[in-house]
């Protein structure tokens, strides 16, 4: 190997290494398991691949959960409230990913629901969003679980 | 006397009309999923809450369906609009026939 292909080698494994995290980030539907897309399919009645991601849906959650039995989880959407219609949550590797839903009213005054979860283990908690308009969103955040609380 | 059922329901005692307002509750409950088991590996039976349905002055604000996932004793936030004067009430029952309210005031300024 003269120095020219060593040098070319070399960069392109330097290359390598650096673009791997980006490739290994999981996307969302190839990574969520199948009771959670069952779980969608049941409750929210479409698919999972369907629902569009937004940046418009936070999600505050712990990024390492200190007691999974009781992990609290706001969701809280931009999004004015008459153009919202449901929000679900769902928690991915949970035996059962359905959390919750909730209806929302003018009356509520914006999107917004806080609680705490039970989770069975390192996974994302999601959040969906039907709009009055017939279209969903979602935003989704990882939670760290050390020890299932399920 | 078996606690399952009270409720918690706290309501700031004014707001100004056209505030949103956060609304927050408590309930005991043991929330059991009916995926557990025990330590002789029977399962534990499910216990769960269902729904919850927050209205005020008998409009519906939101009702919350759920399964066994949130926390043994579930703590609950939402927001409401404030827009009069009157009373805010939580409708809540589980999978094994419960029915309990719980109201509170709000004063509207």
């Amino acid at each position: 190997m003269d120095r020219r292909t060593f040098l070319a080698a070399a960069a392109l494994s330097v290359l390598g290494l650096t673009a791997t995290p980006l490739a290994l980030k999981p996307s969302f539907a190839s990574t969520a398991p199948e009771r959670l897309v069952k779980a969608v399919k049941e409750k929210v009645g479409v698919d999972l691949s369907s629902i569009k991601e937004t940046d418009k849906i936070m999600i505050q959650a712990p990024t390492i959960a200190e007691t999974a039995t009781a992990i609290p989880i706001t969701v809280e959407s931009s999004i004015p409230v008459d153009q919202v219609e449901k929000v679900w949550i769902f928690a991915d590797n949970n035996p059962v990913p359905y959390v919750l839903d909730m209806t929302v009213t003018p009356l509520s005054g914006k999107v917004f629901v806080s609680t705490r979860i039970k989770m069975g283990s390192t996974s994302n908690v999601r959040a969906i969003l039907k709009l009055k308009d017939g279209s969903y969103v979602m935003a989704a955040r990882e939670v760290k679980v050390t020890v299932g609380g399920c | 006397m078996s606690l399952i059922g009270t409720g918690i329901l706290r309501v700031p005692k004014e707001a100004k009309k056209g505030e949103v307002f956060r609304l927050q509750m408590v309930i005991t409950h043991p929330m059991e999923p009916g995926t557990r088991k025990d330590a002789q590996g029977n399962l534990i039976p499910a216990h769960h809450l269902t729904k919850l349905v927050v209205s005020y002055n008998n409009r519906e604000v939101t009702t919350i369906n759920m399964g066994g996932a949130p926390s043994t004793n579930p703590f609950f936030a939402i927001t409401v609009l404030a827009d009069e004067s009157g009373v805010i009430k939580i409708d809540y029952e589980d999978n094994k026939g419960g029915k309990w309210s719980k109201d509170a005031e709000i004063k509207v300024v």
